[in-house]
């Protein structure tokens, strides 16, 4: 893939990062700017933000955990022989906590912690893990990897931005009054019976309900991009895996999110206006919630993780210099996870439901395993006779792999229903889908990070930093997490402040996790600091990528492209082709190349 | 295909460490653990080829400086076809064992003992066939240390969960609803949960396992080594401020000792015994008697020293006025708890209305006057149960204290 005439002349135009001088002028340019890179470099650091809250609720939650709540009952005979009884409370470690800040109030501490997971659950999902690869990555690359100057519709990218600070502002207004304790499922009756003369539940959900218009004019606007704006040469098959695999989660959220919204504004009226939908006591059904919930947030988790699935696509062949394995069963592979997910949502549900639609769901539910296992050995036949560099994005990429296919051979318990009796609403639950989203989503997100910061900022980071952070989140995350599978199977249930000792010895494993997990995290914030303020000035092409943003500079102009690239050879084609911006006798070719190819 | 069963109870080591010491309680459970076990040995054996493929890779094809990339195929459709049927089939094989064992373990005979769980905001409630309702309770974790100079003594303890008797091996039905919001009844030992809904019954069954010389436990109040068998029951649907302390314990006793135990609660006892019982099974998780604050205000004393809670005390609310605690403030804080919200509290209660009838209004009345400290209940002495109640005597020694 080269362009013509790349290196010729028009170098009047600068980067996307230089502005007008002054700092109001600056403001003023990046709150209006219809650029998709300004926009998604906005949203990287909104859905970074985002991380950050839900990270440090996560820790708060793990905090409390560390040991059960017990009472204290201590008698003892004071100076005039009088039996003195006092009763002091142990374990409650987050109302000790914010006592001791003055903001507990009047809360008991498993009214803090219900909150404080409610939190960890709401920011993570509605404003931090949908939104995270698509928003910023996805609005950032997809023109470039498509050789297109912009999105295909500028200003709606720019609106689908405000909706979503517009959103998440309704949700931290909510925290802020004190926040919602109702899971962040907003499962009825209890969501629209609980704190009931207050607005803080209806705050959130109303900040989820606009968070999906944000989703909505998204998605639309990738789809059309796709359909409309491939650089002449491109056909469907000559896309990037990262552009399929955007364009089937853009796909799933034009069709699904609706749902939620319609499921949500149900919520909404039935708590303000007192028509009976969800809640028994006024002639609804309460289980109906779930199945419409569902019915939209078991898509949404394919939202979560077919952007993922695109970047380590990419990650594996560019660091082993090797083309992808199976190209057009990867890329099916998304649309068929996109198509199935639509039918798998009652597996949420397998203890609520009939036992007809349960059999049904089950059976469904196994479908969606196979596309999935597909991609996985296509990924690891990708590694094989190539030549792997094992850098940050690289290492992240193999993590990906390796967290990822845990969090996916546990799914199967919980798709076998003899199995998810037991296993369902437990820890081993919550265990399987951190597999999948934080090892899963958040981990190709680092990697995507990596591996395209040169890209976005123009300057490279310190590598020896990257790597000891991706060493401790390895760490981390696998001590906090490969720990729960064992709470859930032995009997602990999910939301639970409070738990019998047995318990204990796993959950303090855990907790210690979750703060090398922190730990492992505020490196990486640190590497990327000091990159933005004293890093080498990156080349163009450092890793010898093939796909159209390799050919910009870096950072990229504000048009992208000097001019428009023709597509001519295929993003994967690492055996046969010099890279961009590459001197050829850095970059050895086989003699046999092009011949096995096929 | 080997599945473990009950009666050999030949558990390996790599069990134990996944489902913990306490061994499956039914047949049905046993089955659903060898499924467990043999989608487990599938997953590593995928796991440890996927692995060791990606790691042999990344060691065998590591980057070397100026060595190109061997060329290899992009795609083989014999391979991609072959990695695509066998884990299908498998799934085949898992979905159809999941499916044979959901009916083993939910279906229960007809002849089952039915046993009606009542869910609310955070008890569990048993009725047994003949009415009766468990009055046992026991703490969690209960454990008793004493200072080093003997001056001074502290237990420490979670709440008090009840106690349900089933007997060993008989088929037990759960035929269950919620009185609020949505629960859910799991019993970790057997392996099954399902969701307790508002407005309609959902029911699974269990088969109880024969006891054997090696069942223990100790009993809650005698501290006496008794044949039986403790198992938790936990709420894991999440339903709000206490979902983490909804538990209760099924205990598995012999035959004859739970006849006895049925015939002793059969039984109706004075009015604030019967009170106490209703107290302990649908108040305790919010109302304290050992003067600590929960979500709503305790009893009597508050330890703190923030005042008294008790009968015959003021209340001051919320909204700035002070009432008398007396029957009639009990009676409307029970059928309509947010007309009058004591002060420094949350309107968080829901009205009995339905759930209790007249008499176990009285009864919970006559339970709250045995803890006042200025006008304890006058039967008290009359009806020389004193001897009998606990609570009593706690009313007993803090109006001694007083006079």
């Amino acid at each position: 893939m080269s362009t013509l005439d790349t290196h010729a002349g028009h170098h009047d135009e600068g980067s996307y990062l230089s502005g007008p001088p002054g700092i109001m002028a600056k403001i003023w340019q990046w709150a209006t700017t219809v650029d998709h890179k300004k926009i998604g470099v906005m949203y990287l650091f909104a859905v970074l933000f985002m991380f950050f809250v839900g990270g440090t609720a996560a820790l708060l939650v793990r905090y409390e955990l560390i040991d059960p709540m017990r009472d204290v009952i201590t008698q003892s005979v004071n100076a005039d022989g009088d039996l003195v009884e006092t009763t002091t409370s142990t374990g409650e470690n987050l109302r000790d906590l914010f006592s001791g800040l003055g903001v507990a109030g009047d809360l008991t501490g498993t009214q803090i912690y219900n909150r404080a997971f409610t939190l960890h659950g709401a920011v993570m999902v509605f404003m931090f893990i949908v939104p995270s690869i698509p928003a910023s990555l996805g609005n950032f690359f997809l023109p470039v990897m498509l050789g297109a100057k912009d999105v295909a519709f500028p200003r709606l990218n720019l609106l689908s931005w405000y909706i979503y600070l517009f959103g998440s502002a309704f949700g931290i207004l909510s925290i802020l009054m004190g926040g919602v304790e109702t899971g962040w499922t907003f499962y009825t009756p209890y969501s629209t019976t609980t704190d009931a003369d207050h607005w803080r539940v209806v705050l959130m959900v109303t900040a989820a309900f606009i968070l999906g218009f944000s989703s909505i004019l998204t998605g639309l606007n990738f789809v059309v991009t796709v359909h409309k704006l491939r650089a002449p040469g491109m056909g469907w098959f000559d896309m990037p895996l990262f552009i399929w695999a955007i364009y089937a989660t853009s796909i799933i959220q034009v069709l699904a999110t609706p749902v939620i919204g319609i499921t949500l504004l149900l919520l909404i009226f039935e708590r303000i206006m007192n028509i009976g939908i969800f809640d028994p006591a006024m002639g609804g059904d309460p289980v109906l919630y779930q199945h419409f919930f569902w019915f939209y947030s078991h898509p949404v988790v394919y939202v979560m993780i077919l952007p993922a699935m695109g970047i380590i696509s990419e990650l594996l062949a560019i660091h082993a210099r090797k083309h992808i394995f199976g190209y057009r069963a990867i890329a099916f592979s998304s649309l068929g996870i996109a198509g199935v997910s639509f039918l798998v949502w009652g597996h949420h549900i397998f203890t609520a439901m009939g036992e007809l639609a349960a059999i049904l769901f089950s059976g469904l539910t196994f479908l969606v395993a196979i596309p999935t296992a597909i991609k996985v050995f296509n990924w690891i036949a990708t590694l094989y006779k190539g030549s792997i560099v094992l850098n940050t994005p690289m290492c992240y990429g193999l993590m990906f792999l390796f967290t990822f296919s845990i969090g996916g051979l546990t799914g199967l318990p919980l798709a076998t229903l003899a199995t998810d009796l037991h296993l369902h609403d437990s820890y081993y639950v919550v265990a399987h889908f951190h597999y999948v989203m934080m090892g899963g989503t958040v981990i190709a997100f680092m990697g995507g990070i990596h591996h395209w910061w040169p890209k976005m900022f123009g300057k490279m980071y310190n590598e020896p930093g990257a790597l000891i952070g991706m060493g401790l989140v390895f760490i981390g995350f696998n001590v906090t997490f490969f720990t729960q599978f064992f709470l859930g199977t032995q009997g602990m249930p999910r939301r639970y402040a409070n738990y019998v000792d047995e318990f204990q010895t796993l959950h303090q494993i855990s907790t210690y996790g979750s703060w090398i997990l922190g730990l492992g995290f505020l490196v990486h914030l640190a590497v990327f600091v000091h990159s933005l303020i004293a890093g080498e000035k990156a080349p163009a092409n450092p890793w010898g990528g093939l796909t159209l943003e390799w050919e910009c500079e870096s950072p990229p102009i504000e048009h992208n492209f000097h001019h428009e690239p023709i597509v001519k050879h295929g993003p994967y084609d690492f055996e046969t082709t010099v890279p961009p911006h590459w001197d050829p006798k850095d970059y050895p070719i086989h003699p046999d190349a092009g011949k096995a190819a096929h | 295909m080997m599945m473990p069963t009950l009666a050999t109870a030949q558990v390996s080591g790599l069990e134990k460490l996944i489902f913990g010491p306490k061994l499956p309680a039914s047949e049905s459970a046993a089955w659903a653990d060898g499924l467990f076990m043999m989608i487990t040995w599938f997953s590593v054996f995928f796991f440890v080829v996927l692995m060791g493929l990606m790691f042999y890779f990344m060691i065998k094809y590591r980057r070397r400086e100026g060595v190109p990339t061997e060329p290899s195929p992009h795609h083989n459709t014999l391979l991609e076809v072959f990695w695509t049927v066998v884990p299908s089939s498998s799934l085949l094989v898992m979905f159809v064992l999941g499916f044979q064992g959901y009916t083993q373990q939910l279906v229960s005979p007809s002849n089952a003992m039915e046993l009606r769980i009542e869910g609310n905001k955070w008890n569990w409630l048993a009725t047994y066939p003949n009415g009766a309702k468990s009055p046992e309770f026991q703490p969690l974790s209960k454990k008793e240390t004493q200072s080093a100079d003997g001056m001074s003594s502290s237990v420490t303890r979670g709440k008090d969960y009840p106690i349900f008797y089933l007997p060993e091996n008989t088929a037990v039905k759960f035929r269950m609803n919620s009185q609020d919001v949505i629960h859910s009844f799991w019993i970790p030992e057997f392996r099954v949960k399902r969701d307790v809904i508002p407005n309609r019954y959902t029911t699974y069954g269990i088969q109880t396992p024969k006891l054997t010389a090696a069942d223990t436990y100790i009993h809650q109040d005698t501290g006496q080594k008794m044949i039986g068998r403790d198992m938790w029951v936990f709420c894991a649907e999440y339903c709000g401020d206490e979902h983490s302390r909804m538990a209760a314990t099924i205990r598995i006793v012999p035959q004859d000792y739970f006849d006895q135990k049925m015939e002793e609660w059969g039984v109706v006892g004075l009015p604030w015994e019967e009170g106490e019982k209703i107290y302990k099974s649908m108040c305790a998780s919010c109302h304290q008697i050992n003067g600590t604050k929960l979500v709503g205000p305790p009893w009597n004393e508050s330890s703190d020293g923030s005042g008294q809670y008790g009968w015959g005390y003021p209340a001051s609310l919320a909204d700035g006025t002070t009432v008398e605690r007396d029957p009639n403030y009990y009676r409307e804080s029970i059928l309509d708890p947010n007309a009058k919200i004591v002060n420094g509290y949350a309107p968080q209660m829901q009205s009995y209305q339905g759930q209790l009838d007249e008499d176990d209004i009285n009864n919970i009345i006559a339970y709250i006057q045995t803890l006042s400290t200025v006008e304890p209940n006058p039967h008290l002495d009359a009806e020389g149960s004193e001897s009998e109640s606990e609570a009593g005597n706690q009313a007993e020694e803090a109006a001694g204290s007083e006079s």
